[in-house]
């Protein structure tokens, strides 16, 4: 644990990941974890995860919720403002197929329909722990030790 | 409340009362409802309207006025045929209405004549499909709407 | 943290956004003209003021009442209570006590206690959260951090009990689905202790701290004709005064016997909403550990009738938000034939617009805020000026560096 934690500590310093948040039509359920993660106890900023106003500045697009067509548009405006190199992370269950809405005459069927999805991180909603899980996953390439609760999948 | 009151709204309008376990139903014709709900909601304590419900009932779009006092609520109810689904909002004499109706005008597609989002839409997406039932109509399809909207 | 933010601000301004004149900020457009982008609120200013606000909430809609019809009745628990992920715990119990009124049923008191804590554990945890994310929109972060952090103690909780945090499916017809563990009793009463110490120092805080008092007092005033024209729900009618809760009025679950008492403010600004929304919490740790004390023996849950019987509920629960309605119609069959929500949010729109009337851009991420709508809602809003016949969109980061900036030049 001791050397996991050096390393990540070592490799957090190395870069810092900007997020930028978009709740496409969620309940807000994905959403409130998102932020608890950045939150004391859980405390994402440590390992410099920010949230930061703007996709233009961001290296990650963390999107919740199923998309209705009125985010659609949104969401791929969204995408396109990112600069490259850039990753889209789908969290919870509705971003990645629809969830328990996936019939409803306005839900989407998960974001992949409309811009394409490096990670995936399921659960409804997805722990806090789950979601750094991800995402530490995502920019390191490989998953970080064992211990955390949750599992992300990466396509 | 005075069941006296209520009573004496109910024949002035030329409606029915019926005591139900939790709500008293007010059953007017449609062009009396305004008139209803502006009755209910001057009885003392009964100003709070906690909703407009519209059910598909066939040939008919049911529209129900929810006022809550207490433990009880007094339901104001009528219906309009789906040959001619549209009446007078209550928006103007009763403002806590507009949010009501319109979403009673993008989900079941009845008019309220006056209501400001008439010929707008607060709830459903613009692309919805304009050939398409309004959603919570019964022959509305929402597999049908998905594709219609690209949804997959 | 709060600085680099303000620097990504700036650079936004550089884009086009908004533009810093000498004479201080002035908000300035439009970016992308032809684009037609979705937002909740169109605000029209004149010269400063917001004199016009039109909503759209296309947004989160999704169809659920529909769907709900082609779901069993067990099924739509699920569904309900992922309507909101805040107030979610309201959703499935309006829902369940509905469908349990349509059969003449009466749930085992145990379970009505249960129903109760896990409530008023919601609310806690609802307006704790607001007050954080309030803190975060008025330019306070450090506020933000240490109530989301106090926040987790409520969560703990209530996954310890029902094993979730967030949707936690813990309603079911005919009771609730776990039983108290054991220890967990001891560990609730200590924990609202805990939450209480805080209140009371966020009390203080907020009564004190510069940075909130200005950007909340005599900000979003309403008043008593406002609400009773209007019929706001929850909190955001009580600062007016109007000592109107449903869980007193009209209670269910075990508010009969643990009956809370109504918190109201008289100012009618943000202001009075947090001592109210803290007022609340200190409220209902009090019911919570009541409750806990005199948690009744016997079952937690009962045998409920395969079928519901034919026949229409009304009922409504006090969600943290305020009243949530839900009107529920059986044909008899084994799915719903129509079940209509109204949130507490929906209420309360109306009575927001009026709060941000006579206000300017830098208020607005506050008064919004300040009627507790869901997140999604300040995601996007459209500002539209009727002097210069200008249109643009904004999102909420850029509007609440906007609102830190105005504050910190006055």
């Amino acid at each position: 644990m001791g050397s996991f934690r050096t390393g990540l500590t070592k490799w957090a310093r190395k870069r810092s990941i900007w997020v930028f948040h978009v709740n496409a039509a969620s309940c807000n359920g994905c959403d409130i974890e998102i932020l608890a993660a950045l939150t004391p106890r859980y405390d994402a900023e440590r390992l410099g995860v920010e949230l930061v106003p703007s996709p233009r500045h961001a290296d990650v697009l963390l999107v919740t919720g199923t998309t209705n067509p009125m985010m659609r548009e949104r969401l791929r405006t969204v995408y396109e403002q990112m600069p490259e190199p850039r990753h889209v992370v789908a969290i919870g269950a509705c971003a990645l197929g629809g969830g328990v809405m996936k019939d409803c005459y306005s839900a989407g069927s998960g974001i992949d329909s409309v811009i394409p999805v490096d990670l995936y991180i399921p659960g409804c909603p997805p722990r806090p722990e789950a979601i750094i899980f991800g995402i530490l996953k995502l920019v390191t390439g490989s998953p970080p030790d064992p211990v955390p609760v949750g599992e992300a999948i990466v396509k | 409340m005075s069941s006296d009151d209520l009573a004496a709204l109910a024949s002035d309008l030329g409606g029915t009362l019926a005591v139900g376990p939790k709500s008293t139903v007010l059953s007017v014709p449609p062009d009396k409802v305004t008139e209803a709900c502006v009755g209910v909601s001057s009885l003392p304590g009964w100003n709070h309207l906690s909703t407009i419900t519209g059910i598909d009932l066939g040939n008919e779009i049911g529209l129900l006025y929810h006022f809550w006092k207490g433990r009880r609520f007094i339901q104001v109810r009528t219906q309009v045929p789906k040959s001619a689904p549209r009446l007078k909002s209550i928006s103007t004499a009763l403002a806590a209405g507009t949010l009501y109706e319109a979403e009673i005008q993008d989900l079941l597609g009845v008019a309220f004549e006056g209501n400001p989002f008439l010929g707008k839409k607060l709830l459903l997406p613009d692309m919805y499909p304009p050939n398409a039932p309004p959603p919570l109509r019964k022959d509305s399809d929402p597999e049908k709407i998905r594709k219609m909207m690209d949804l997959e | 943290m709060s600085d680099s933010n303000q620097d990504k601000g700036r650079t936004e301004a550089g884009a086009g956004l908004m533009r810093y004149s000498p004479e201080g900020m002035m908000p300035f457009g439009p970016i992308h003209p032809s684009l037609k982008e979705p937002e909740y609120f169109k605000l029209f200013l004149e010269g400063e003021k917001i004199v016009q606000v039109e909503p759209r909430i296309g947004y989160v809609h999704r169809g659920i009442e529909r769907a709900a019809q082609e779901r069993t009745w067990v099924k739509n628990i699920y569904l309900f209570e992922r309507i909101c992920g805040i107030c979610s715990f309201h959703h499935s119990l309006t829902y369940t006590e509905g469908v349990e009124a349509l059969a003449p049923f009466e749930i085992p008191r145990r379970a009505k206690y249960l129903r109760e804590v896990i409530a008023e554990l919601e609310r806690i945890h609802s307006h704790l959260l607001w007050l954080g994310l309030l803190g975060h929109w008025a330019g306070f972060d450090t506020l933000f951090m240490w109530i989301w952090k106090d926040r987790e103690h409520i969560l703990d909780l209530e996954e310890a009990l029902t094993g979730n945090r967030v949707n936690k499916s813990y309603t079911t017809f005919g009771g609730v689905r776990n039983d108290l563990p054991d220890g967990l009793a001891a560990k609730i009463q200590s924990e609202m202790g805990f939450i209480e110490k805080r209140v009371e120092y966020y009390k203080s805080l907020v009564q004190s701290e510069e940075t909130l008092n200005v950007r909340t007092k005599g900000v979003g005033r309403i008043n008593q004709t406002i609400a009773q024209k209007l019929c706001p729900v929850g909190p955001l009618l009580r600062c007016t005064g109007i000592a109107r809760d449903v869980r007193y009025e009209d209670p269910y679950a075990a508010y009969g016997e643990v009956p809370p008492q109504v918190q109201t403010s008289n100012d009618g600004d943000i202001a009075s909403l947090m001592v109210l929304r803290l007022n609340e919490i200190t409220d209902s740790c009090r019911m919570v550990k009541e409750a806990i004390e005199k948690m009744p023996s016997g079952p937690y849950r009962v045998s409920f009738p395969r079928s519901v019987p034919a026949g229409e509920a009304t009922t409504h629960v006090e969600a943290p938000r305020g009243e949530l309605f839900y009107f529920v119609k059986s044909g008899g069959g084994s799915v719903p034939e129509r079940v209509k929500v109204r949130t507490s949010t929906l209420a309360n729109i109306l009575t927001a617009i009026e709060m941000l009337k006579g206000h300017t851009l830098a208020d607005v991420p506050v008064v919004l805020t300040g009627m507790d709508p869901c997140f999604g809602c300040m995601d996007r809003i459209s500002v539209v000026d009727v002097d210069e016949s200008k249109e643009w969109t904004v999102g909420g980061e850029t509007l609440r560096n906007y609102g830190i900036e105005y504050y910190r030049r006055k």
